[in-house]
């Protein structure tokens, strides 16, 4: 039984096709929900979900997949669950860390016929890169700050890869940090904003104690009603508008939930432990000076004075909203974040200084996170090939995509798109030849290192003058003046499965030196003593890599609108119209931006 | 802040809970609005469940609204959501003055104009939006829009008047921002808007777009305003009769028809009124963002036609 809507887009063909591709998924969050929904929809054949997190209260709002019930469910099992009911897929969940390289060996990688990038963070998003640069295998990169988005297919070999250009690297925080260890002021101040305050005074996401729980565990049971129960006795003390309340409020979050964090012993093994807010006291003695540090009891006094009345105002409000502008919110959420960097031993900010910086904290944004998703789904059908009436696409002539209105880079564009790029020659990940060597086990404790460099050198035309280094490790194991160790074996160096090596022309005043190489070492059961992957590695002008910025061709006027140059003939160019930079700086956010994470 | 609370009060009516219906029904209810009624008559189909993820496969033969109900009101639930298993024509006129915003979607021709003067009359703003496989648009009728945007004052200082067939920028104020000791400016700029029947009969892009643009813009414009003189009936469509609309229309746009591009023509033939979960997915969630921000009122509206190439991932504003 075929299906009728999605075989007039792919044709009856590549329906076919599309029900036997297996695709990878990294991250169950905000763009991983929308992006699995949709590839569900689509039908493809397999998806594999990776996410390391669990469920937090602050993820309902956007993260459509997920309950109440949820919170503290890992994120990857629980998003493959609540979409099972429409899936026509096979769906495979990990909570695992897509790093981990033991669970998910290259060779694991290379089952996939693409890869969606839904990440939050930099490091994994490179990591990903790498592996996809490994296997040539493509991949589908995207993100959101605020409003902001982008999606980038990457094709390895053809494309600009992730790391062509620089990016920013906005400030994201993960969910534990902000809840159990801070160890910045900032991290207080978020606690205190998007925690605390939305929690007591905004929650969208009401706590209801009747609710079907999903489960028939009394244990788990147990556990949900237990959370629920004391995000409830906050909410029923603010709610109750009974000001005898407040001194409850403050041993609830400065004592007892302190008390809570430093009993889990492995937290505080390398961080030095709270102190809890025992015996504290509330005066009338209030500090007026914004632009001051206050003292602890001043900032108790006012938590105190600005809770009485805020819980008076909800009274009448139902619902407040965090507004830096808005004294009573500003104060509370200054207070509390101040009071728990008491008790974390961190600097305490003047209210004035909580104000920059609350204000600078950029939402996540469901409706960004959706088009986003829809975006990358609808790239991968080109990446793939499987659109009808659209020959296969040169990877060149794919698009990369990203909001322009919402971004205020252009008035008349919702989105804009660029033809992708073609590969920087200076990029430190993907102008590095790659490849997999894959040997037997015995022939780790039977080829001794001298013999693999000899070997690779032979093949891929190195000259004598080569560094050789455990990538895994950042361990030097040869070079033209260190061949103490070239006479050991590589078991003896440690050296195995996924060990990672990088092969660098080491010579001077060459004209022209050979481009690195990396190599993954892949144990293979096939009996293949040793083989060396079948890669080109060119060679450079070392020259050449001084940097030469282009002439842009395109220019911001002051209302952030792009002004095309029209008598610019490069055709490549061109394609940018009323676009105006690649996607990584797309996400270029303000210098004290600070993005949360999901 | 005003514009939550605003948010929370605004009463808002969605027809139809097909796959677009079903992605603004996701995002307006995630978005805490205050109230939710949705419009819908139809039973499952087979089809359904490629498109949406409120219902599931053990309920085909079902109303889809009915089975759908629980899930979305167990995204959140304190949105107040209400659903009517019948069809907005069989409404009398006044059933629509309680609303505050309107979204119509998978609607016919004949069906927008029914809805246009219903919201006009009441002056209720109104979003339409519609899929043709991988291709999509939106159209806004707002009547009359405000937008107030604040923003750090340029070398060239704003300045009043018309900027554009449907904009008009009506106030600018100076301010001091005392804490970063910056000058900004609040520019009010009104948003004037055309039923939909006027402006698909007016519509020109002549001196709106750049030579170049005029060359580069997706076929996707004048084959989706070619597609409404079908009126939803696409069972006589052939590459023969649409192309015929396009030329027509682009005659009327002040495009060149020789830019009408055969596999664009066979697409849209074959995936007229399909819908597709990744478009519908960005064009919900285009529509629901616009909707969120024009009910807390803060920046500018779509104004009013904006057009996705899922083919090239471009997806333009007209101003028709």
């Amino acid at each position: 039984m075929g299906d009728p809507s999605i075989v007039k887009i792919v044709g009856q063909k590549n329906y076919a096709k599309l029900r036997s591709v297996k695709v990878l998924l990294v991250g169950a969050g905000g763009i991983g929900c929308e992006l699995l929904k949709n590839l569900v929809l689509m039908e493809f054949g397999e998806i594999h979900v990776v996410d390391l997190d669990t469920i937090d209260l602050s993820n309902l709002n956007r993260q459509f997949l997920f309950r109440q019930r949820d919170i503290k469910q890992p994120k990857a099992t629980t998003a493959v669950r609540a979409i099972q009911h429409v899936s026509n897929s096979k769906l495979v969940a990990y909570q695992s860390n897509i790093m981990d390289t033991e669970k998910f060996p290259l060779s694991w990688f290379s089952e996939f016929s693409l890869i969606f990038n839904a990440l939050d963070n930099l490091e994994a998003r490179r990591y990903v890169n790498q592996t996809a640069q490994f296997l040539h295998l493509p991949l589908l990169e995207s993100g959101t700050a605020g409003f902001d988005g982008y999606i980038q297919p990457i094709i390895p070999g053809q494309t600009e890869c992730f790391d062509c250009t620089t990016k920013e690297t906005p400030k994201t925080f993960p969910v534990c940090t902000i809840r159990s260890t801070p160890s910045q002021p900032i991290h207080c101040i978020v606690w205190a904003k998007n925690f605390l305050f939305s929690q007591l005074f905004a929650s969208s996401t009401s706590v209801a104690t009747d609710e079907d729980l999903g489960t028939e565990d009394p244990q788990e049971i147990e556990r949900i009603k237990q959370e629920t129960n004391e995000l409830h006795e906050l909410q029923e003390y603010i709610k109750s508008g009974d000001n005898s309340c407040i001194p409850d409020i403050i041993t609830k979050l400065f004592v007892s939930d302190i008390e809570k964090l430093l009993s889990i012993e492995n937290l505080w093994k390398n961080r030095e432990k709270p102190t809890p807010l025992h015996n504290f006291e509330i005066s009338n003695q209030l500090n007026t000076d914004f632009s001051s540090v206050w003292t602890l009891q001043e900032q108790v006094n006012a938590f105190a004075e600005v809770t009485k009345k805020l819980m008076k105002r909800l009274a009448t409000e139902k619902e407040i909203e965090f507004d830096k502008d808005d004294t009573d919110t500003l104060k509370f959420v200054a207070t509390a974040a101040n009071i728990r960097a008491y008790v974390f031993h961190l600097p305490v900010k003047s209210l004035f200084d909580v104000k920059q910086i609350a204000g600078n904290i950029i939402p996540a944004i469901a409706t960004t996170n959706a088009i986003i998703a829809g975006l990358s789904s609808l790239a991968s059908l080109r990446v793939l090939n499987l659109l009808k009436h659209i020959p296969p696409t040169d990877p060149k002539d794919l698009y990369m995509a990203f909001t322009a209105k919402a971004s205020n880079i252009s008035s008349n564009r919702y989105l804009s798109n660029s033809q992708l790029a073609t590969p920087n020659p200076r990029c430190p990940v993907c102008s590095i030849a790659r490849g997999v060597i894959s040997l037997s086990t015995s022939a780790l404790k039977s080829i001794t290192l001298g013999e693999l460099l000899d070997a690779i050198r032979t093949k891929y035309n190195y000259p004598g003058e080569v560094s050789l280094v455990d990538k895994s490790t950042q361990r030097l194991l040869a070079d033209f003046d260190f061949d103490d160790l070239l006479g050991k074996s590589l078991s003896d160096m440690k050296l195995g499965q996924g060990s990672l090596l990088l092969v660098a022309d080491e010579r001077d005043d060459e004209e022209e030196l050979k481009c690195s190489a990396e190599f993954y070492l892949q144990l293979d059961a096939t009996g293949n003593k040793l083989r060396l992957p079948e890669i080109e590695v060119l060679s450079f002008k070392p020259q050449a890599m001084s940097p030469q910025e282009d002439e842009p061709d395109y220019i911001l006027n002051g209302n952030g609108e792009i002004i095309i140059d029209e008598d610019n003939g490069d055709s490549r160019k061109r394609e940018l119209e009323d676009a105006s930079e690649p996607a990584a700086k797309m996400a270029k956010l303000d210098d004290d931006a600070i993005v949360l994470l999901d | 802040m005003a514009a939550q609370a605003r948010m929370r009060s605004a009463k808002v009516l969605l027809i139809n809970l097909g796959a677009l219906g079903t992605e603004v029904a996701k995002n307006v209810v995630l978005s805490g609005i205050g109230s939710l009624t949705i419009l819908d008559e139809h039973e499952i189909v087979d089809e359904d469940l490629r498109t949406q993820f409120f219902i599931s496969k053990e309920e085909v033969g079902q109303k889809r609204l009915e089975a759908a109900k629980p899930r979305i009101q167990d995204m959140n639930p304190r949105v107040d959501l209400r659903t009517d298993v019948d069809n907005f024509k069989r409404k009398s006129e006044s059933y629509f003055e309680e609303f505050d915003l309107i979204i119509g979607t998978d609607l016919s021709r004949e069906e927008i104009r029914t809805i246009n003067a219903i919201s006009r009359k009441y002056n209720i703003p109104l979003y339409i939006a519609g899929l043709h496989g991988i291709f999509g648009y939106i159209f806004v009728d707002l009547i009359e829009f405000n937008a107030i945007e604040e923003k750090e004052k340029s070398s060239v200082a704003t300045s009043l008047g018309v900027i554009s067939q449907n904009r008009e920028v009506v106030e600018v104020t100076d301010y001091v921002d005392d804490e970063k000791s910056k000058a900004f400016e609040k520019v009010i700029t009104k948003h004037i808007y055309q039923p939909f029947e006027i402006s698909l009969k007016q519509a020109t892009l002549n001196g709106k777009l750049t030579r170049r643009q005029l060359k580069r813009l997706t076929n996707a414009v004048p084959l989706i305003l070619a597609l409404f003189d079908y009126d939803s009936d696409f069972s006589k469509l052939n590459t023969h009769n649409l192309k015929e609309s396009a030329v027509a229309i682009c005659k009327q746009l002040g495009l060149s028809e020789d830019n009408l591009r055969p596999d664009y023509i066979e697409m849209f033939v074959e995936q007229a009124g399909v819908q597709f979960a990744p478009v519908s997915a960005v064009i919900g969630g285009a529509l629901a963002q616009d909707v969120i921000n024009i009910l807390g009122k803060r920046q500018s509206p779509l104004n009013n036609f904006v057009v996705l190439d899922g083919l090239t991932l471009d997806m333009q504003i007209f101003e028709l």
